[in-house]
């Protein structure tokens, strides 16, 4: 198997580069929503963005964001954010996940930054806050347990 | 029809005429309506959907594992869904929180099946619990969301007409 999550050599090299895009674009559900990822500016991780596309739209009215796009972008940026961060290149599977709505996300840009609060050995906790406009004023924070696992 | 069918026509519409209205609203929210979201039943306060198989759900595609968010957009409109019908009149009412256990990794080439029901209703929180499954005997995953009652006030007037009548101004989804 080549170029591919599986490939313990291919999830080597693109975590050595941080190759997010790599990652990204081998993700279908992420690609269909529309996500993306750049260097922090501020430290030395990664922002992820989420385009406002228009069957990403739950509200047409507001129009908003459907809520549940953003929960997938939100564990979409947990997920690679935690595979860049981690203390080796492990692949996450999610255990759960839970998501407070703070305000609603409207039809322009979001971005999320994340935050590794703990990794054990088998497990890890990871942070999301997303916002739009104003990082002070976040839309959305959410949280995710991982097992992890060894690359294979 | 069993009793509790019969209660709860006696009190709204029935549940051909939530199918058919549930149907209505998940198809004005454009995320559901790309992604062919499908009403199979409803038995208020509980909804039953299907989303059928699209490539675009995956997550692992060497695997052919779901993408775990697919699986959290699909709680989260499946509960949405429900709060609908387990009001006295359909109110708009956004997601306060959302919570999802995942048991085990939904995989690519079937459906995925997915329910939803009101617990309980205050008069500012709808509190629903929803389920996902491909095989019934095999739940994937589990949902547990809150929703804000905005009240009659914020809810677009015609909101409950459009849903039933079939013309679509105000029934719009939520965010």
């Amino acid at each position: 198997m080549v170029d591919d999550f599986h490939d313990a050599a291919w999830l080597e090299k693109t975590r050595a580069e941080g190759d997010v895009a790599a990652w990204l674009a081998r993700v279908p559900y992420a690609r269909f929503i529309d996500v993306s990822a750049s260097p922090d500016t501020e430290g030395d991780g990664m922002v992820f963005h989420l385009e406002p596309q228009a069957h990403n739209i739950g509200n047409i009215l507001l129009p908003a964001i459907h809520g549940g796009v953003v929960a997938a972008f939100m564990e979409t940026a947990g997920t690679l954010d935690l595979m860049l961060a981690a203390r080796a290149p492990r692949l996450p599977r999610i255990v759960d996940f839970s998501i407070d709505y703070l305000r609603a996300a409207r039809a322009i840009p979001t971005h999320a930054r994340c935050s590794l609060l703990r990794e054990g050995r088998r497990m890890a906790n990871v942070q999301v806050t997303a916002w739009q406009a104003r990082e002070e004023e976040p839309i959305a924070t959410a949280r995710l347990h991982f097992v992890l696992s060894a690359s294979s | 029809m069993t009793q509790d069918q019969q209660s709860a026509e006696a009190i709204g519409p029935g549940p051909e005429a939530w199918r058919t209205a549930l149907t209505r609203f998940v198809t004005f929210i454009p995320h559901t309506r790309e992604l062919g979201l499908e009403v199979i039943g409803v038995v208020p306060p509980e909804v039953t959907m299907r989303l059928p198989w699209r490539d675009e759900l995956l997550g692992d595609t060497s695997r052919g594992l779901v993408h775990g968010g697919v699986l959290t957009m699909l709680l989260d409109t499946v509960c949405g869904s429900a709060v609908l019908c387990g009001l006295p009149s359909p109110e708009v009412c956004p997601t306060l929180d959302l919570r999802v256990d995942h048991y085990r990794p939904a995989v690519a080439g079937l459906p995925i099946m997915a329910s939803a029901r009101v617990l309980s209703v205050t008069e500012s929180v709808v509190f629903t619990e929803g389920t996902l499954w491909q095989d019934p005997e095999r739940p994937v995953a589990r949902g547990i969301a809150n929703f804000m009652r905005l009240g009659p006030r914020n809810t677009p007037p015609g909101f409950s007409e459009a849903l039933f009548s079939g013309t679509n101004d105000g029934a719009n989804g939520h965010g």
